[in-house]
């Protein structure tokens, strides 16, 4: 198996400065999944428990002159650990900067490679970070797992595939900031965070113990999917009222999930996304949350890269 | 016929402001409160071993609404103060373009709970519900009395005063309080690891000490973690202010302590603030603290 390709200048902000960081508070470890035309950084989709994360690339997003071959239909899945990663992304672009001007000059090479390792008798598997200036170069070998053999291969696309599925009804979060500091305040609060998302446009986020309920409720919000009109009999009722209400209309869902998968799901804003949506699966199966990217300076999606979380739900609510 | 209506309804403009106020009387993580509505205001009350009692006033001039409908009596309910507080927190939202927010409390909700809205936004809110309980009768009577005819009491700067408590966390776990007329002066002193003590002298420390009555000499000793429990928690804004706290030693040596806590929007220039950041009374919680005196013998007094 072989792969070999440069970042661009633009797969080096958008790693370095975006989506690293980001992806590091999703998790240690992740799944890089390379294929012929996309570079995936997944967590958690093999085993069920954590937030689950995918975050997708067009190979051009990232790279020039990628070249990718295995026997699994050219594709190749190991598993990395993120701080690593990140670590040689940032100082290879700060060797980058000192060595040159311009992109063009010193490239940052991306490899995999079996190397023998000091004390050591068996090689083993690296991600190799290179760059060339003029003098010298620097290489940098970042461990990785033993690549994915064809069975697992198989396993993470099904994963992949099972993750892809999108809520019928999806609501814009208004403020990311904002929500992200209210949930930070709630987990002082209690565990357990109640999610419901109705088909008019409401968001409700509650937290309940024995002595205290605390919530924050969005209506209005702009819906992506199955959409319905409020009905104007429950305008003045209290937002708990008219959440169960819309449940038993089926025309909203609720699930619980922990609050601390909720707090780290919203960490994604580090990869600076223009907007985020969240919506509960079919049969409330898990809570997700798709981060929209747009091409800059416009207001259309770029749809080289994506991002979404899955939070696993901890006891189904209503759907 | 009695209305079925809650007792009160009330609307604040600066939860930071109430925040700052209970986070006053909070020297403990995990304390009980009682809470008092009338149409006067709010009253809020903590105590701990007999020894120690601390009331919250918020009249009803605070409150930018005020709709108090509790027919017979003064509702009295009892309610965790770390969990309001905390609650009261979430309420004012960084971040979210508006530096304070006016929320709508309520009393009581279907299941006699505490019931608290977010009003300033027609498409997001944020609501509260606490969980209250019959409170148990205060077990001792604060009946404060003056000394004698002549109040016994000084006024000393805020921060002198909490500066003064901390210093004598050093020796020892009793504080004495001398109050004398002549030279009229007030001393601290603290024995145990080593001596301390510290003088305000009135007429010497015109900046610290602000005002003094003392008619003859008076000595008590209060133990130190009550005495700590007065300043440990003034809220910053206090502080900053500089403003003066009364201390006031009443019959049988008990006591009081009074702080005053801004209650007012900082951003908003208020119509009644003049030049030297005096407030009309209206924008100003009010905190009082009584101290029972430890019993001892060798207190002297005439």
């Amino acid at each position: 198996m072989k792969f070999k390709a440069f970042l661009t200048e633009n797969g080096v902000n958008l790693l370095e400065k975006r989506f690293l960081p980001a992806l590091d508070k999703m998790g240690k470890i992740c799944h890089l999944y390379l294929t012929r035309d996309h570079t995936m950084f997944l967590h958690n989709l093999l085993n069920g428990d954590g937030i689950q994360s995918v975050a997708q690339f067009r190979k051009e997003a990232l790279f020039d002159d990628y070249r990718i071959s295995s026997q699994n239909e050219d594709r190749i899945a190991f598993a990395i650990d993120i701080s690593l990663l990140q670590r040689a992304v940032r100082s290879s672009v700060s060797i980058c900067t000192e060595f040159g001007s311009g992109p063009t000059q010193n490239r940052l090479q991306i490899k995999l490679v079996k190397k023998l390792p000091p004390n050591c008798t068996q090689p083993m598997p690296f991600l190799t970070f290179e760059t060339k200036g003029y003098k010298s170069a620097v290489i940098q070998d970042v461990p990785i797992s033993k690549p994915f053999s064809r069975a697992q291969v198989i396993e993470l696309q099904t994963a992949l595939d099972m993750a892809q599925d999108l809520p019928q009804t999806l609501v814009q979060v208004p403020d990311l900031n904002q929500l992200q500091n209210f949930v930070d305040r709630l987990k002082h609060v209690g565990d357990l965070l109640n999610v419901s998302i109705s088909k008019y446009g409401d968001l409700l986020v509650q937290i309940s113990t024995t002595l205290i309920t605390v919530g924050a409720e969005f209506q209005k919000l702009l819906v992506i999917g199955e959409q319905a009109d409020a009905p104007a009999e429950d305008r003045n009722l209290s937002a708990q009222t008219r959440s169960a209400r819309a449940i038993s209309r089926g025309d909203a869902q609720s699930v619980q999930v922990s609050v601390k998968h909720f707090a780290k799901s919203l960490q994604c804003h580090l990869a600076k996304p223009d907007c985020a949506f969240y919506g509960i699966a079919p049969q409330g199966a898990c809570l997700t949350v798709i981060f929209q990217f747009f091409i800059p300076g416009s207001r259309q999606t770029d749809k080289s890269i994506s991002l979404h979380c899955r939070l696993p739900v901890l006891d189904p609510g209503s759907s | 016929m009695s209305s079925e209506g809650p007792d009160l309804v009330c609307e604040v403009d600066n939860v930071q402001g109430i925040v700052d106020a209970l986070t006053a009387v909070r020297w403990k993580r995990q304390q009980d409160a009682v809470v008092e509505l009338s149409e006067h205001g709010v009253v809020l009350i903590v105590e701990e071993s007999s020894c120690l009692q601390a009331k919250v006033y918020l009249q009803r001039e605070l409150f930018i609404k005020y709709e108090y409908g509790g027919a017979q009596g003064r509702p009295r309910f009892g309610v965790s103060l770390g969990l309001l507080v905390n609650c009261l927190n979430t309420f004012s939202v960084p971040g979210s373009g508006r530096s304070s927010s006016t929320i709508e409390i309520r009393y009581p909700g279907p299941d006699m709970q505490l019931l608290l809205k977010s009003v300033d936004s027609l498409d997001a809110c944020i609501y509260a519900e606490i969980r209250t309980r019959i409170p148990e009768t205060i077990s001792w009577d604060y009946n404060f009395e003056p000394a004698g005819t002549t109040p016994i009491s000084f006024t000393v700067k805020s921060a002198a005063l909490k500066e003064a408590i901390d210093d004598l966390e050093w020796p020892g776990s009793s504080v004495q309080i001398i109050l004398q007329p002549d030279p009229p002066s007030v001393t601290f002193k603290g024995e145990g690891h080593g001596d301390l003590q510290i003088d305000f002298m009135y007429y010497v420390n015109t900046d610290l000490l602000i005002a003094f009555s003392c008619d003859h000499q008076v000595s008590y000793r209060y133990k130190y973690k009550f005495l700590q429990a007065t300043t440990s928690n003034i809220p910053s804004s206090v502080i900053r202010d500089n403003r003066g706290s009364k201390l006031t030693i009443g019959r049988g040596g008990m006591l009081k302590v009074q702080h005053l806590v801004s209650v007012a929007r900082p951003s908003i220039p208020h119509p009644h603030v003049d030049s030297a950041g005096y407030q009309q009374p209206s924008r100003i919680a009010y905190i009082e603290f009584f101290v029972k005196p430890e019993e001892d013998e060798s207190t002297i007094n005439d």
